[in-house]
């Protein structure tokens, strides 16, 4: 079995975030993480070819990326391309899910890649690849390895992965089923009425949904805050607020500030391009925008502080421990409104 | 990477006998990472360390082989708070294990 390898610049050992405008190139033969697979693989598979390509690059030139690296995989005739694993890194998660789009329609080949379940490529492109699911960092590596190998190997069989093994891809199959629907949902509604364990055939999404607060009646009363995960905080990010998968956030003292500046402010947000924002933090975070409305009337008061952590690949459980401090902080405070800013 | 290219040129240009590397992660799983690399590979397959199997000894700071070598005023004035807060058996045990398991001669 012929495989071809796409990963990014960092495991493509070009260079981390300042080489995230790397233009698609292909190499004969592993290249990183491409070794473990290969030694996994002897006498199974071959990876015959690696494909790498930038994050930024591929992410800001999506069309142009697609067909590049399409052209670049096909001249290799694989029979299997591997993409990743990418972990919980979001760009290189989103490219390797639309480099599995664009082979599975063009190819008709299977794609195989390891992602971490938050990492947005699973949501958007899980239909089109097989994804086993991974740690959030390359610190999983040596797990992530085997688990694709074995995959890998399932299609080298001829076969197709059983359900369970990879993160459900959303796709529909009909099949003959000995009993009607009807019967099949009334014996599970009457195993639910006497207390007895089922398995439904459709498990429901889980939608993480937040009830909406009342509306403000008075905004010419109301105290807003400006809460941001888009990483503004005072110049030299004083609390050392992490660039990716933030640890912490940070409470800072507005004080009669009409006006970020690029004196004072900067954003420790590894994510974005930080250009725009650190010449005029205001960008991310409006704070002379909410001063003039206070100013008119509009709002009654801007909060003294504002709250900013980093949403780069941080944990949806760790957010939520930070949103519930800083709500409960904003209550002591008698705030009656928050406007909270992403990248 | 640019560590593990030094790590990389110098275990070439000096040999395994006559390196140890010295760690100061804060953490156990950061530390036998560190200590991995350095010995069977760079476990993320990303560096120049990849594939590269140096087996070089890596102790951490907090280690005694290490501790006892360094002046006690500069240890104490240097690592001495850091030990106080940091899980030191934790620490130990890893880099130990790893360096057992994969730079044992």
């Amino acid at each position: 079995m012929r495989i071809v390898h796409y990963i990014n610049q960092f495991f493509g050992g070009i260079g981390g975030e300042d080489k995230a405008d790397y233009r698609p190139e292909a190499r004969p033969g592993v290249v990183g993480p491409g070794m473990a697979l290969s030694q996994a693989l002897k006498g199974t598979a071959e990876i015959v070819g690696t494909v790498i390509c930038g994050d930024s690059w591929f992410n800001e030139n999506l069309e142009e990326a697609k067909e590049t690296v399409l052209d670049l995989i096909k001249q290799y005739n694989p029979d299997l391309v591997v993409a990743g694993p990418a972990f919980n890194a979001g760009r290189y998660g989103m490219a390797c899910g639309a480099v599995a789009e664009v082979v599975t329609k063009s190819l008709n080949i299977p794609v195989v890649s390891g992602m971490y379940k938050e990492n947005p490529g699973v949501e958007v492109y899980r239909k089109h690849a097989w994804i086993v699911e991974v740690g959030d960092s390359a610190a999983a590596m040596r797990t992530a390895i085997p688990a694709m190998v074995e995959m890998v190997k399932v299609f080298a069989a001829g076969k197709t992965p059983e359900p369970g093994t990879y993160i459900a891809r959303g796709i529909r199959q009909n099949y003959f089923h000995a009993e009607r629907g009807s019967k099949r949902a009334v014996d599970m509604l009457v195993k639910k009425l006497t207390d007895q364990p089922f398995t439904t055939e459709f498990p429901m999404p889980e939608f993480d949904r937040v009830a909406p607060n009342q509306p403000v009646q008075d905004m010419s009363k109301a105290k807003i805050a400006l809460v941001t995960s888009g990483g503004i905080v005072p110049k030299g990010n004083p609390d050392r607020i992490e660039s990716s998968s933030a640890s912490k956030y940070g409470k800072y003292f507005m004080g009669d500030l009409s006006d970020l500046t690029v004196e004072g402010h900067e954003t420790a947000h590894g994510g974005y391009d930080p250009t725009y924002a650190n010449a005029d933090a205001d960008r991310v975070l409006p704070v002379d925008v909410l001063r003039d409305m206070e100013k008119e009337g509009v709002i009654g008061k801007l909060h003294d502080y504002w709250y900013s952590t980093v949403g780069n690949g941080t944990a949806v459980a760790s957010a939520k421990a930070y949103a519930a401090a800083i709500a409960q902080d904003l209550l002591n405070a008698q705030v009656q409104a928050v406007i909270l800013t992403s990248t | 990477m640019e560590n593990q290219r030094r790590v990389k040129e110098y275990a070439e240009k000096f040999g395994k006998e006559e390196i140890v590397v010295v760690l100061g992660g804060a953490e156990a799983e950061a530390s036998g990472l560190a200590a991995e690399t350095v010995s069977n590979g760079d476990p993320a397959w990303a560096g120049p360390l990849a594939g590269v199997q140096l087996a070089l000894k890596a102790f951490h700071i907090l280690e005694p082989e290490i501790k006892d070598q360094v002046d006690p005023t500069v240890y104490e004035a240097q690592v001495s708070l850091m030990e106080m807060v940091l899980d030191v058996d934790a620490i130990v045990n890893e880099v130990g294990t790893i360096r057992n398991q994969y730079a044992n001669w």
